[in-house]
């Protein structure tokens, strides 16, 4: 077809047109406003804003949220301003809670193992037969570890064991196992210590990291904060004694390098210098302690720890001056550690008189049982899981022909863990509860998810730390993303079906009996007059509404403390104290770091946790050990080396950050990489610290102990 | 040449707006008029501020299912539009996907808070005595209505009252 | 819009306290979580990570028992004479003169990243990837910042959303909204940090905590003498971490201060 004039004429008319028509314009304009538009990225979802009160159990303390809802969708964790935990605070490794209700690596509903790692998912009446089947064929060969203390749902564990014949049922191993040991079976102590840091005016901690994972960590960093008004004079002196400059120790007034194991010595000096200055106590065996604390005189604390007399005498003085001081004796990761260590910084407390006192020690009173056949948390506390399965390892004890696990990795988070992964091996079948495929789960025979703490009825009684009593309820947030369903509502069923009555069927029954319980005690709601502030009163507010105020998400809480009858300074058990230089085929001593936003010993480090890693922590594959640069050049290692670091018990690769604030003999390392399971955001990035800790029994109190292990270090 | 111009003229200002939008309904016919009339409603009942002071603008089905919990059963077009929510919404749980002629991109935060001295009308159909909905005109190519408020006419109007034109006060 | 903010009936500034702050992370997580950044496998690739507010750990270069550790929270420093305002061709960035927070409008901004070589505070970050959330997670997006493909640039606005509800539950109570109370209107970091380190505030404002703050013998600014007028200030009692907060000439004393005479950008 040929174009006429005519034709050619219309075509340019039709042009001229269309350009006096909007059509270019228009057309121009909506395709700039196309290309903004990002049809692949997701959109954003409006709604009415609320927020909810929830509770995050991503760490051992708990930590009390609110959340915040999005047209009731939930979108944020952030701290809840009334509860006395929180104060509006959050830990690193809660703040990304709700997005992990779809983390990847969620177990999306319960599983049976059909091969090697190869699980394949079944209903849940099946895996609830298949469980009730398993407990009646194990009967007391049943056994079970909790990655929670603090819940109620260690009852229903125990008590259906109980009801089984069995007495296997062990915690995780924690800081609060240490503590109990200290204080009740040496110190002769009543009730759990908690520490009334609120109200001191100077604080010592004696190895633990306090304003990073120990007990009440957030509590602990807004005390902290309340004592030291930016740009204004500090109210309260803070003390740190670590083998490397922690986050604890960055904020510190006073640093005090003391090696790993090396707390109970320090401790002893201290009291050594305060004796001399008059300081006692009416302990029954306070003239042992004094004769003892005489041997560890400055220039033999030196000898042993390398702390100067200087250093010593600052600490001791800054006590002296003090007048309300406190000692807080704990792990660096908040488990292993040391009961030695432990007395002796609670002996320092009686030496300082602040047993009992506004500032000081407060002996705190259990919640009541509510679950029948239940064991109490002091008698949970007792069973020492890392002997037990020492003991199963080398055969002394029989393996359990059922294990559970519940909200706890003991494949990953314990130490020693070739040696203690042996002994999992051996136990016939095993059952993990785990939300995430964690390695335990990956290895487990059945799955069977447990809601995440948000979508869960949970509780958290006195988190172990904590100056005052309290209990705090944890209501659904949500209706679970994943086909999950609560730990302890299966068991409760699965003990019907056993034939165990626990007296519920279902935990949210327990946990209104839980309330009823501690409505009959004398406490109060916090919000309006805090704990602390009615411990330096002396009086607490009476008569609220608790179980309306649990149901809000606030926290019930308790001035009670327990009495006291004859606390002894454990003068015999300090005696068997002594500082091990290590020996030349292990010369080093390691300094494991617990820091929350790498993660916890049940969950793996949240994906958005990830910005938060210092280039000297971890970066990609790769993560560091610290030592200092004379350390280094000892062992002949420098900045960027791929090292192996081993101990009797295993070893794990790094590679070296020359980092000057570690004490000389001493290597840093954090605990949280070298996961091989969960998902591609916490897999494959550093090693396992775990494998290289060691396990000791510690002389006196026969405590499975990793508070002090020797390691050596070499290239590749 | 003068039929060409025509053609191109007529395609431009006639067909080619029409070749752009399409014709979006809401899901659910809604007759402001009976609510209002009838029912003796006020527009705030519906379209109100949360107490947080945001702008709820459009009703939840919870909101709904306050009047319309049940279905009629009946055969008016209006009961028929009933019984569509209720066995659609509320029984299911979901909410009503209002469409909006006014949409405006996530990137665009606009505060109904700060407008209450405006006549609603000003911005939006005056549908309180309407028996209908009216059709929403979505563009092909954007995705916006064709009522969508422009940069400029947001522009124009704050900085002849004054108000400031920064980024963040109509950008997220 | 650059220039002398000074005149500014608000200005949102930042006082975070050096001695106070532990490096625990926190503040990190709920900025991602609070302002829709995905979650990435590069998220410790300094050089790639897409979040706004970074820790950085301060040494004070000495070795054992010397040493020191300090960690200094870098939020934008919302300058209130910023060096990436005036480079933009587009404009899709400003000093907004309510507030002074300096902004970032993501579609008009085409991902050249002069606002990043200008910006000496590495405040700004840019997105080498479109966000991939994991299955699902999107649906945790809170609904305060619009989401950001692959090619723009962004960063922190000091929540700036956070003031706009402020100010609607303002105007909703009956109350000013040009004058809120103290603690209406805090950005996510500076309400979850655990110790309290990040206080906020309006910095014109006499009676709020941070004006004091600003105006305290410790409290410094980063690179002060460049004369961008920051509005974060850094409070500390330790030399040695004001050394590090600016460039000192050898036997200079950053303990005399040195309030920045400044002015010459755009």
């Amino acid at each position: 077809m040929s174009l006429t004039r005519r034709g050619f004429l219309f075509v340019l008319g039709a042009g001229a047109g269309v350009t006096f028509s909007p059509v270019l314009w228009k057309l121009t304009d909506d395709v700039s406003i196309w290309t903004q538009n990002w049809s692949w990225i997701p959109r954003l979802q409006y709604g009415a804003l609320a927020k909810k009160p929830g509770l995050s159990k991503a760490f051992g303390g708990g930590a009390p949220v609110q959340v915040l809802t999005v047209a009731g969708r939930p979108a944020e964790a952030l701290g809840n301003p009334d509860h006395p935990l929180s104060q509006g605070g959050i830990p690193a490794v809660a703040a990304p809670e709700v997005q992990m209700l779809y983390k990847e690596a969620r177990v999306k509903g319960p599983m049976k193992k059909v091969g090697d790692g190869k699980f394949e998912p079944i209903a849940w009446e099946d895996a609830e037969a298949m469980l009730a089947a398993k407990l009646k064929e194990a009967g007391a060969a049943t056994a079970m570890i909790t990655g929670d203390v603090n819940g109620t749902t260690a009852e229903v564990f125990s008590g259906l064991l109980k009801g089984l014949g069995s007495s296997d049922v062990y915690p995780m191993p924690c800081e609060q196992q240490t503590a109990a040991k200290g204080w009740q079976d040496v110190m002769g102590g009543r009730g759990t210590p908690g520490f009334d840091i609120e109200n001191s005016d100077c604080i010592l901690a004696l190895g633990a990291d306090l304003l990073e994972s120990w007990g009440t960590p957030v509590r602990n960093a807004k005390a902290f904060g309340r004592t030291r008004p930016t740009g204004e004079k500090p109210g309260a002196t803070w003390i740190a004694c670590a083998p490397l400059k922690t986050r604890t120790v960055a904020v510190a007034d006073i640093f005090v390098a003391v090696p790993p194991g090396g707390e109970a010595t320090f401790a002893l000096g201290l009291a050594n210098m305060l004796i001399a200055a008059g300081a006692s106590t009416g302990a029954a065996d306070f003239d042992a302690f004094k004769s003892l604390a005489a041997g560890y005189t400055p220039a033999k604390v030196q000898d042993l720890i390398g702390v100067t007399p200087e250093a010593l005498k600052k600490v001791a003085e800054a006590l002296r001056a003090a007048k309300k001081p406190l000692v807080v004796p704990g792990s660096a990761i908040s488990q292993g550690g040391s009961a030695v260590a432990f007395v002796a910084g609670m002996a320092l407390n009686l030496l300082l008189g602040n047993v009992g006192k506004p500032g000081g020690v407060r002996a705190l009173p259990e919640l009541p049982t509510v679950v029948s056949g239940a064991l109490s948390r002091d008698k949970l506390l007792d069973n020492d899981l890392v002997a037990w399965l020492s003991a199963v390892e080398s055969g002394k004890k029989a393996a359990p022909k059922l294990l559970m696990v519940y909200e706890a990795n003991p494949r990953y988070a314990l130490p020693a863990a070739a040696k203690l992964g042996a002994a999992l091996d051996k136990a016939g079948f095993v059952v993990s509860f785990s939300s995430f495929m964690d390695e335990t789960a990956a290895k487990a025979d059945l799955i069977m998810p447990n809601p995440l703490s948000l979508e869960r009825y949970d509780d958290l009684q006195t988190p172990y730390g904590s100056g005052f009593a309290s209990y705090t309820l944890g209501t659904p947030v949500t209706k679970p993303v994943a086909n999950a369903k609560s730990s302890a509502d299966v068991l409760l069923a699965a003990a019907q079906k056993v034939g165990v009555n626990l007296g519920f069927s279902s935990f949210e029954a327990v946990l209104e009996a839980k309330m009823a319980a501690v409505e009959g005690l004398s406490g109060f709601i916090a919000g309006e007059t805090q704990p602390w502030q009615a411990i330096a009163q002396g009086s607490a507010p009476m008569g609220a509404a608790v179980a309306d105020g649990l149901k809000k998400g606030k926290a019930w809480a308790s001035i009670r403390t327990v009495e006291q009858n004859g606390i002894q300074t454990g003068a015999a058990l300090l005696a068997k104290a002594g500082f091990k230089k290590p020996a030349a085929d292990f010369p080093l001593l390691i300094a494991p770091l617990f820091q929350l936003n790498m993660g916890t010993p049940s969950m793996a480090m949240p994906e958005y946790n990830l910005p938060t890693l210092q280039e000297s922590e971890a970066k990609g594959a790769a993560m560091y050990v610290g030592l200092n640069a004379a350390t280094a050049k000892a062992v002949g290692v420098s900045q960027g080396d791929t090292v192996t670091v081993s101990s009797e018990a295993g070893s794990f690769k790094a590679r070296v950050d020359i980092d000057e604030s570690v004490m000389p003999g001493v290597v840093a390392a954090y605990l949280g990489f070298g996961h091989t399971a969960w998902d591609k955001f916490a897999k494959g990035r550093g090693d396992n610290v775990n494998k290289a800790l060691a396990i000791a029994e510690e002389p006196g109190t026969g405590l499975s102990t990793w508070a002090a292990v020797a390691v050596k270090i070499a290239k590749g | 040449m003068f039929l060409g111009l025509l053609f191109g003229l007529g395609f431009g200002w006639f067909v080619f707006p029409q070749l752009l939008y399409s014709e979006v309904t809401q899901p659910i016919p809604f007759n402001h008029k009976v609510h209002v009339e009838d029912a003796g409603m006020s527009c705030e009942d519906c379209h109100r501020f949360r107490d947080d002071g945001s702008y709820a603008g459009f009703p939840t089905t919870e909101d709904c299912a306050q009047c319309h919990a049940v279905a009629t059963g009946g055969e008016t077009p209006g009961e028929k539009a009933i019984d569509k929510f209720v066995t659609e919404y509320v029984d299911t749980g979901k909410e009503v996907v209002w469409q909006t002629y006014q949409y405006q991109p996530d990137n665009v935060y606009f505060t109904h808070s700060a407008h209450q001295h405006l006549e609603c009308a000003q911005c939006h159909p005056d549908l309180g005595k309407s028996e209908t909905t009216p059709v929403l005109y979505r563009n092909k190519i954007t995705g916006y209505s064709k009522d969508t408020m422009k940069m400029w006419q947001c522009e124009r109007c704050h900085a002849e009252n004054g108000v400031s034109n920064a980024c963040h006060v109509c950008h997220k | 819009m650059a220039g002398n903010a000074s005149h500014f009936k608000i200005r949102w500034g930042m006082a975070i306290d050096l001695d106070k702050c532990t490096g625990c992370g926190a503040c990190v997580v709920s900025c991602q979580v609070e302002n829709n950044n995905a979650p990435s496998m590069d998220g410790d690739d300094k050089l790639r990570t897409v979040n706004w507010l970074k820790v950085y750990r301060l040494e004070n270069g000495k070795t054992f028992p010397d040493a020191d550790v300090a960690y200094l929270p870098r939020p934008c420093m919302q300058c209130g004479n910023p060096s990436c305002v005036p480079v933009c061709p587009v404009v899709a960035t400003d000093k907004n003169e309510e507030g002074g927070i300096v902004s970032q409008v993501y579609p008009r901004c085409i991902g050249c990243r002069y606002c990043m070589a200008a910006c000496p505070y590495h405040s700004r970050v840019f997105n080498w990837f479109d966000p991939v959330w994991p299955k699902g997670m999107e649906k945790t997006l809170t609904p305060f910042t619009s989401t950001r493909p692959r090619g723009v640039v962004e960063k922190c606005h000091f929540c700036h959303h956070r003031w706009n509800m402020a100010k609607e539950k303002a105007r909703k109570d009956g109350l000013d909204p040009m004058s809120l109370p103290e603690d209406a209107y805090i950005p996510a970091c500076a309400e979850v940090c655990p110790t309290g380190a990040l206080v906020f505030g309006d910095l014109n404002n006499h009676d709020h905590q941070v004006y004091k703050l600003a105006h305290s013998p410790y409290a410094r600014r980063l690179l002060e003498r460049l004369g961008g007028d920051p509005q974060v200030y850094y409070v500390s009692r330790r030399e040695w971490v004001w050394k590090q907060l600016d460039n000192y000439l050898p036997g200079e004393d950053p303990a005399h201060g040195t309030k920045a005479k400044g002015g010459a950008h755009g």
